[in-house]
């Protein structure tokens, strides 16, 4: 096993914010609706018409983050394609459903079958970039980017790999959307449920990083002394102590259930540390927290935090953070804590 | 030389048993679990299917869980397997919170997704089911009848999940982020890809034939499988009985096709050789290779060319298991792996049924009963989009 850095080379996103900018630093989109979705690019760079008319949303954002972040990286290859998708290829695999439950089982088409599945990004990602290296695709809820970067963490620990693609990808077509809601999953208070595509590109190499990826972890949930102590532990193994944190990212969304935990949990396990949001801005999603990378890593490259981040007003400060927890809450099942340093 | 990662529990669910033994004594026996549609409500009855021998109802029954419980049928059969898997590893609820759990599956709840869809759309009918259709939603589920578990997560690699959830346990170990991952994956058979599968025109009418050259197609599967993953410092401090070795693992990506395999097999020649490297191994090495084998005119000839790149003139005898179990998708990586162990700890090479004639340029599986001592076994499991892995599973001898 090897103590190697890892950086994070390029970081893009598609969102309900402009895409592939970071335009939302200084002049966000502000929404008031409960849903919406993403603000497309023109795709024709990515992919041509023909094979477009075919693809989902979520594979087209895919190939244009990743064609982008790769592009931003200066690498030509990687060694190792991850992605993270909680619900996976929704628009075709709605289509193919409704098409079974409406029509039989006797006129079926392949073309949403063969799109359908959740692996089908992270081998569209790979086909289209001819690279036969590690391949893999996690579906876990509000870890499934988490899981991913875990993947990948793993592998740069274990010498495996020097480069590699991490994606959180997720689309919400308005039927999933209401059925979602209706089955108690999303939509929530004054929560905007979003759609979100990330990728990033990590490497061993530090030219032109925007941040430093120090340590990540995925807990599964047994309890706030059990947390407290596995918290304690990340810092104590990144050599780092609660007060050397600069600000925390949550999760806070605008879901009241939501936010009283996520206040209530890093109360009692960071204190007073100044707390970040970016749901805000970004919505709720199952890659949600893959935005959350997306936007801690621009932060600590940009060295500036927009004020709107910010949880608490005592807190807006001009300071640059040297450094930035991510605390991910997945409906208090999971979590997941990730240091970026500059 | 890596530190090596032992199995010292597996459990196993599909068409030929509930559990090991049952598993041993179809593949022993030569019993095939494939048979007609019997649980599955579609009108497709054309086509055979290896399912798993009980109701969902039935499940819960074995399992103690209330009648009225919302499950889904990938998460009951991962239950079964777990259960058998913990049993056999001698894990107790209270370990729990240190062991971690990695599940593969791609269906997840779409049993249920594909039943109530109508009146998800309509009406607020059966709306309890919404939630538990996602993939992770399945392994929470899972997990959860056990106990509280230290880290949850779900791998969804279509085919190859459960293989690329073994990866990932093992490289958890050798990283020390644990000293158990409980590995595998589950998959139930679904109207959704039964479908998607014949729409595809892979699905044969008839029990299917892998390296056969009158193969056309493959037969749906389901089923569950775990193995239990752990260190040499656990194995030593607990006393652990050790099943098999886990000494190689490789993933590579074929990057041809999003549903077909390339000619030349490239994925699965990297995956092959990737596990061999890793553990260090020769290919006149290793014994017997659990191919994907799918029956498809397609993966085999793809397969074929990838052992003959790898081992030339010399590819150790080969066989699918798919005839006895039918494909079990996301559940095959483990599925066979277990069976691998079961070949590895008595001695003999899986039958390779239905096979009957050569097909050009493809390697010629096992078709007799062969008792072999074996030291070593390569498990292959390939996904759709070429998400190929491949396991080598050893024999565990005490120095």
């Amino acid at each position: 096993m090897t103590n190697k850095e890892i950086y994070v080379l390029s970081a893009k996103q598609i969102s309900i914010q402009q895409p592939l900018s970071e335009e939302w630093m200084t002049n966000p989109t502000m929404y008031e609706v409960p849903f919406c979705r993403s603000i497309d690019p023109s795709f024709k760079e990515y992919v041509s018409p023909i094979e477009a008319r075919r693809m989902g949303k979520i594979l087209k954002r895919a190939l244009a983050t990743s064609k982008e972040a790769l592009k931003a990286s200066g690498l030509e290859t990687v060694d190792a394609i991850v992605t993270g998708t909680g619900y996976g290829c929704i628009e075709n695999t709605e289509f193919f459903l409704d098409a079974l439950s409406k029509e039989g089982e006797q006129l079926l088409k392949p073309t949403y079958f063969m799109q359908s599945t959740h692996n089908t990004i992270s081998s569209l990602i790979a086909i289209q970039t001819k690279n036969h290296g590690y391949n893999a695709t996690y579906a876990h809820k509000g870890i499934s980017f988490d899981s991913a970067l875990y993947d990948a963490y793993l592998q740069f620990r274990l010498n495996k790999i020097s480069s590699a693609l991490v994606g959180g990808h997720d689309e919400m077509t308005e039927t999933f959307y209401q059925i979602l809601k209706k089955g108690g999953v999303i939509g929530f208070d004054n929560e905007i449920c979003g759609e979100a595509a990330v990728s990033v590109v990590l490497s061993d190499k530090q030219e032109n990083a925007l941040c430093k990826l120090s340590g990540h972890k995925i807990i599964h949930q047994q309890g706030i002394d059990s947390l407290k102590e596995k918290v304690a532990k990340f810092l104590q193994e990144n050599g780092k102590t609660f007060s050397d944190i600069d600000v925390i990212l949550t999760g806070i969304s605008g879901y009241k259930a939501n936010d009283d935990a996520y206040m209530s949990e890093t109360k009692a396990l960071f204190g007073d540390r100044p707390l970040l949001k970016y749901k805000n801005l970004f919505g709720e999603s199952f890659t949600a927290s893959g935005i959350g990378f997306y936007v801690a890593a621009q932060c600590l490259k940009s060295g500036f935090v927009p004020r709107n981040l910010f949880v608490n007003e005592k807190d807006i400060s001009d300071q640059r953070p040297n450094n930035i927890l991510i605390f991910n809450r997945s409906d208090g099942t999971n979590y997941s804590l990730t240091l970026l340093e500059k | 030389m890596t530190a090596p990662i032992y199995i010292t529990g597996c459990g196993v669910v599909s068409a030929i048993g509930l559990n090991q033994k049952q598993s041993l004594e179809a593949l022993l026996g030569e019993r095939s679990g494939v048979g007609l549609l019997t649980y599955l409500k579609t009108e497709h009855k054309e086509f055979p299917v290896g399912e798993v021998k009980l109701s969902d109802a039935e499940m819960r029954k074995l399992l103690g869980i209330s009648e009225n419980a919302i499950t889904t049928r990938t998460a009951l059969m991962g239950m079964l397997a777990l259960d058998e898997a913990m049993k056999q590893a001698e894990i107790t609820t209270e370990m729990l919170h240190e062991i971690g759990f990695i599940s593969g599956t791609t269906v997840g709840g779409m049993d249920m997704s594909e039943q109530f869809y109508l009146d998800y759309i309509s009406n607020d009918f059966h709306k309890e089911y919404i939630s538990v259709h996602d993939c992770g939603n399945c392994s929470e589920m899972t997990a959860k009848h056990f106990g509280n578990f230290a880290f949850v997560t779900t791998l969804s690699t279509a085919c190859s999940s459960a293989a690329n959830a073994i990866i990932l346990g093992a490289n958890m170990i050798r990283c020390s982020e644990a000293e158990i991952v409980i590995v595998g994956g589950s998959e139930c058979i679904t109207k959704f890809h039964l479908n998607g599968f014949n729409s595809l025109m892979i699905l044969d009418t008839k029990p299917c034939r892998p390296f056969d050259a009158t193969r056309n197609g493959l037969n749906l599967g389901e089923g569950a499988a775990y193995l239990v993953l752990e260190s040499e410092k656990s194995v030593k401090k607990r006393n652990a009985k050790i099943q098999a070795v886990l000494s190689g693992y490789g993933n590579a990506c074929d990057a041809f096709h999003q549903t077909a395999s390339s000619p030349d097999g490239e994925g699965a020649y990297r995956a092959m050789k990737e596990a061999l490297e890793m553990a260090g191994i020769n290919t006149t090495e290793v014994d017997y290779i659990n191919a994907h084998g799918t029956g498809t005119p397609n993966n085999d000839v793809s397969e074929s060319q990838a052992m003959k790149r790898l081992f030339g003139d010399n590819v150790p005898p080969a066989s699918s298991t798919k005839p006895f179990t039918g494909h079990t998708t996301s559940a095959s990586g483990s599925i066979e792996a277990v069976f691998c162990i079961l070949a590895l700890q008595n001695g003999f090479l899986p039958v390779n049924l239905n096979f009957s004639q050569a097909m050009d340029d493809g390697i010629i599986p096992v078709h007799q009963p062969t008792k072999k001592d074996l030291k070593h076994i390569l498990c292959n499991a390939f996904g759709f989009g070429g998400n190929d892995s491949s396991l080598l599973l050893s024999k565990f001898e005490q120095k």
